[in-house]
């Protein structure tokens, strides 16, 4: 099942401002699709538009080819997960996974074999007959991902189905529903807020910001090659570190103390943005030649993460595999980088990167 | 804790440990005796005493000053029974409290769910609909009085303009109860529509688009999310309006007085003319009684029947 | 902490307790501290009759320095009965007391009062200048037991401009049931239906006055004068007679049936005053009201009395003025010096022309105040000459009975029942066995027995 989306748009009524303008892209059959942007970016807009539950203003959706704009949701064939589970308090865990079926006129034996098959999908039979009420907020969850397993539907849409769950139980979920996409070819398209979620589970990311689509792609390309400084810093964790500088013959002065060599000619004196993953920022702890100053410092067992101010008071994040003698207030002396992003200052767009970035302490003269 | 409570602690050997648990245990009584004891006193005073009372006034015959004379066993009660406007009482109460149950339930429902469609004005509509519950039973009594009058009352200037026949609402037997009906029901409706509407608006969104993509078309879902998710509400709402209409006693004193044939005569409001009109108070205890007997059975009812259907 | 609050607490309960207690004895004792004797006046009147008894007291207090009587309102007739019985003899019963009519009988029994015939016998009062109908109405073995006060008659309303307009001649001043059918279907015939010839209102005291003016008694031992009532009879030929007409005039279309209670009342004293009514007997007490109400000429003549037979009178409605025999001699002096000064021709004339109640002194029709209103609306005179064209006997004086609301609420059903068709006999007489039953449980309960 595909779904293609042409040039969306969506303005309500009582209001002049669009919330999404010129959405476009084909999901692929089997894919999983993940729509991620910060809260009231439009997504959950977008994937009510694809659910027919949202009407759609401007431009064309199809599924499977055909045009679906106004087909009413429940001839567009999908299942829906929502973020509160939308679990109907007062049915049993068997009925909220058998409703629905009803009225699309199966039989009876057929709903009970289809609501067994989803429930042990799930791990849920033992709990069929309780109400959700008695169940932890996991199980309300997969009884929910139940619900759209035994509608047979090949598209299923969900919407930050995971947000209500804890962490630890969060991580598990990203690899079941992943798993299950799988088992049952699934066309999925995912909305979260979480870009941990889309960069784990997706094919391919939606990025959604100001009600406009930032990028698509692979979550590697994503992260690897942002087309603006909003999918930068969104994606990766701890954030970009994104610095201004100024070109200064080949090299771009982020502080008089802290200046990096790159290739590309650049005009002279134009203002930049320097993307910097904390990760693949590289630092010596020294007093000599010192451009930083450690300020924070967090222990994550395995790495270290630690924020140092330059010498004009910008700040910086790092990440050190070392866990030994960083403490705040040691100097550093940044050294360089594995890649840098360079963006423009005044519209964000990337200019281009660059890799192995070195750093120096004064500016090389010619 | 819980072994003091059901009675187990008292079998318990009294090891030192025990004691100063058991010492514990009844300051702690005592507390709550302390705390519960005032709103006791005033419950038994106000409510159980007279109650008691009541019952036991019910097997006497009692002068004009309310004073208990003679013994009568059961005879007050025989005598309830034997009296055929006592059955046309219980009768004219009972189609009174289901009529206006049910009347009041689904009209409020309707105008409920009226006021949930996304229109433009229904914010007017939603105060209009709701501002019965600011106006006194009196106000409404006069205002229904004039609009009952069988001679300039709107109701009859309107049948006269349509050439309907002309009804009697107030004095005709066949009408007044009716005409009440009415009232109350009019009077019921602001908060029953407030009350409803309200358990309306917290039944999740997500549920009604969860029926959507499954398929579910709009009327099953009003039958199957919607009525379960507010049936806790709706139970509330229909046992308060049960034991009001049993109640009821301002509006039927201010417009028809129990009459006419005893047509409106709701068993109340026999209670009231028997004990502070005709003073005759062993009879209005007796048939308190009785009443009290009624509605427990009712509620009782009530409870067994839709109580299991109540989804919370 | 906990204990030291809730001690604060309790003295602060205490304390505000006492500071109501010392306010309210200390302003008691202040306010009517002047050397007078107070008179506490129990009445359950409103509107203009309320304001013309403040008059009346106001006067009284100012027309001498030994009593100060201070009325306080009770509420209705219904709950002032009770509020008498249940504080008689406690610090809370008032000395003087108005109580309706139907309460004559059951506040008698209950000796709550020294009859006024004790205070009439030792002031030499003359008693003759007051009506004997209203008299005889409380009184009880020759004695005075109370003193009729606010008192009224039902009389026939009729609007005389709409007869003129319809080109009816007026029903004669004491008419027949014939006499008003007459009109009644003239009225609705003329009118092509849209005025109603006439109603009777559901109501005890009117079904009461068909048996007085036909002269028959309704209870037992002479309508209870001779002893105690042990049966009633609703189903005299008086009554049955009344009913019939009544139901002559609702299958001839010309009725209207407003039902019982106040809003019955308001009902067709609104229909009436918009010319949509031509006729209702009711309280001549609406006697101001109506002439108020409307430009049209009011109409008044003597209750309707059945066809061959002499109108025997009706009997009153209304209250009259109770000394309780609670109160110190001077106390309940001053009580009856009040009595006096409220039934002098003057404060009688007055208080009719305030309220519509009629004046009980036979000597206040020569007063200015009266005749003036006479000149102006000589119908206003009809109530007075009715009154005082009766002679008192057992049918026209009342029913002494206890349980006449119970007795009315009966007729009334009776009434209602057969204005919508029921059988005339049969109505009547579910009443009269349900009645029967009430007077023997009554007369059981109380220990009441004849001799």
């Amino acid at each position: 099942m595909t779904i293609q989306l042409e040039q969306l748009a969506k303005t309500y009524a009582d209001s002049e401002v669009p919330v999404l303008t010129d959405v476009s892209v084909e999901v692929a059959d089997n894919e999983f699709f993940v729509i991620v942007g910060p809260s009231g970016c439009g997504k959950s807009t977008l994937l009510r538009m694809i659910a027919g539950l949202t009407s759609i203003s401007a431009g064309q959706l199809k599924i499977n080819g055909v045009l679906a704009n106004d087909l009413p949701p429940k001839a567009r064939q999908l299942a829906m997960v929502f973020q509160s589970y939308a679990l109907y308090p007062f049915l049993t865990v068997a009925a909220n996974v058998g409703f629905g079926l009803k009225a699309r006129h199966f039989s009876a034996p057929e709903i009970q074999q289809r609501v067994a098959h989803a429930l042990k999908m799930v791990n849920l039979t033992e709990l069929k007959d309780r109400k959700p009420k008695a169940l932890s907020g996991g199980q309300r969850q997969r009884v929910a991902l139940a619900r759209a397993i035994a509608s047979d539907a090949k598209i299923c849409l969900m919407d930050e189905p995971l947000s209500n769950l804890d962490a630890q139980l969060r991580a598990r979920m990203r690899l079941e529903l992943k798993q299950l996409q799988q088992q049952l070819g699934l066309t999925v398209i995912y909305v979260t807020h979480d870009q941990v979620e889309a960069m784990t589970m997706a094919d391919r990311v939606m990025i959604l910001n100001e009600h406009q689509v930032q990028q698509i792609d692979t979550p590697i390309n994503v992260y690897q090659n942002p087309k603006n400084e909003f999918v930068a810093q969104f994606f990766g964790t701890p954030q970009i570190n994104l610095l201004t500088a100024t070109v200064t013959g080949h090299q771009l002065q982020v502080t008089p103390d802290f200046n990096l060599a790159v290739t590309r000619p650049l005009p002279e004196g134009t203002a930049l943005c320097v993307g910097i993953r904390p990760n693949q920022l590289q630092f010596k702890l020294t007093s000599r030649n010192a451009n930083a100053r450690i300020q924070t410092v967090a222990y994550l067992g395995d790495k270290l993460v630690a924020t140092a101010r330059l010498s004009d008071d910008q700040a910086v994040r790092l990440v050190s595999a070392e866990t030994t003698t960083l403490a705040p207030g040691d100097l550093i002396a940044i050294t360089g980088a594995q890649q840098v992003v360079l963006f423009d200052n005044a519209t964000g767009k990337l200019i281009t990167t660059e890799q192995e970035v070195a750093a120096r302490a004064t500016i090389a003269v010619g | 804790m819980q072994q003091s409570l059901s009675g187990k602690a008292k079998t318990r050997p009294l090891t030192p440990a025990n004691v100063t648990v058991g010492r514990r245990r009844w300051s702690e009584r005592g507390y709550a005796l302390l705390f519960l004891g005032p709103s006791l006193a005033l419950l038994a005073v106000f409510i159980f005493w007279p109650m008691l009372k009541t019952l036991y006034m019910s097997f006497f015959l009692t002068d004009k000053f309310g004073h208990i004379t003679v013994f009568n066993g059961l005879g007050n009660y025989r005598s309830l029974l034997q009296d055929a406007s006592y059955w046309a009482s219980l009768g004219a109460t009972l189609s009174y409290v289901a009529v206006v149950a049910v009347l009041t339930i689904v009209l409020g429902l309707i105008l409920a769910v009226a006021a949930q469609q996304q229109l433009k004005g229904i914010g007017f509509f939603k105060t209009l609909f709701s501002s019965t519950m600011g106006i006194s039973v009196s106000v409404a009594a006069i205002f229904w009085l004039f609009a009952f009058n069988p001679s300039v009352g709107v109701f009859a200037q309107l049948s006269q303009a349509l050439h309907l026949p002309e009804i009697n609402w107030l004095a005709d037997p066949h009408f007044a109860l009716l005409a009440i009906i009415i009232t109350t029901v009019w009077m019921n409706l602001g908060f029953t529509f407030l009350i409803l509407f309200g358990a309306l608006q917290q039944v999740p969104r997500s549920l009604y688009d969860a029926a959507d993509v499954a398929g579910v078309a709009k009327r099953t879902q009003f039958l199957k999310v919607t009525l379960p998710m507010i049936s806790p509400t709706l139970f509330f709402v229909t046992t308060v309006t049960l034991i009001d209409a049993f109640k009821s006693f301002g509006l039927i004193d201010l417009m028809t007085a129990g009459g006419p044939s005893n047509a409106t005569n709701l068993l109340v409001y026999r209670v009231y003319q028997d004990a502070f009109l005709n003073g005759s108070y062993a009879q209005a205890s007796t048939e308190s009684v009785v009443l009290t007997l009624l509605i427990a059975v009712v509620t009782l009812v009530q409870f067994k029947l839709f109580g299991k259907r109540v989804t919370y | 902490m906990a204990v030291k609050l809730e001690t604060r607490l309790w003295w602060c309960w205490l304390s505000g307790l006492l500071l109501i207690v010392t306010l309210t004895f200390g302003l008691g004792t202040t306010a009517y501290g002047a050397g007078r004797t107070k008179i506490v006046f129990w009445h359950e009147m409103t509107g203009p009759a309320q304001a013309q008894l403040m008059t009346d007291a106001k006067a009284f207090n100012a027309s001498q320095s030994k009593y100060e009587v201070v009325p306080e309102f009770e509420g209705s007739y219904n709950e002032a009965v009770q509020k008498i019985l249940h504080t008689h003899g406690t610090s809370a019963a008032p000395a003087l007391f108005q109580s309706m009519d139907v309460s004559t009988a059951q506040l008698y029994h209950a000796n709550v009062a020294t009859p006024v015939q004790k205070f009439i016998d030792a002031d030499h009062y003359d008693v003759s200048q007051i009506s004997s109908v209203a008299r005889a109405f409380y009184s009880q073995n020759g004695k005075q037991i109370s003193m009729p006060f606010n008192t009224s008659q039902p009389v026939l309303y009729y609007n005389a401009s709409l007869l003129k307009r319809l080109g009816i001649k007026a029903p004669p001043v004491n008419p027949t049931y014939s006499d008003i059918t007459r009109v009644a279907k003239a009225i609705t015939a003329k009118s092509n239906g849209k005025v109603k010839g006439l109603t009777v209102e559901v109501y005890g005291w009117l079904f009461e006055q068909f048996m007085a003016n036909g002269n028959t008694v309704m209870a037992n031992q002479n309508n209870g004068r001779s002893g105690y009532p042990t049966t009633v009879d609703f189903t005299s030929t008086a009554t049955q007679k009344a009913m019939a007409w009544i139901r002559e005039n609702i299958q001839a279309k010309d009725f209207i049936d407003f039902g019982a209670g106040s809003q019955a009342e308001s009902n067709e004293i609104a229909a009436f005053l918009a010319g949509k009514l031509g006729m209702f007997v009711q309280s001549s007490a609406y006697i101001s009201q109506l002439l108020a109400g409307t430009k049209d000429q009011l109409g008044i003549t003597y209750y309707p009395h059945a066809d061959g037979t002499k109108a025997n009178g009706v009997s009153i409605g209304g209250a009259s003025l109770w000394i309780a025999n609670s109160q110190p001699k001077n106390v309940q002096q001053g009580a009856w010096q009040f009595i006096k000064y409220v039934m002098t021709p003057q404060a009688q004339a007055a208080w009719q022309k305030a309220t519509g109640y009629l004046a009980l002194n036979q000597k206040s029709q020569h007063q200015a105040i009266l005749k003036q209103l006479y000149a102006k609306q000589p119908v206003a005179k009809v109530p007075s000459e009715q009154l005082a064209a009766a002679t008192a006997n057992p049918a026209n004086s009342g029913i002494f009975m206890e349980g006449l609301l119970q007795e009315r609420t009966l007729t009334q059903t009776a009434m209602a029942t057969i204005y919508n068709g029921g059988n005339i006999t049969s109505a009547l007489k579910t009443a009269e066995t349900s009645m029967n039953q009430y007077l023997a449980n009554n007369n059981r309960a109380n220990q009441y027995t004849n001799h």
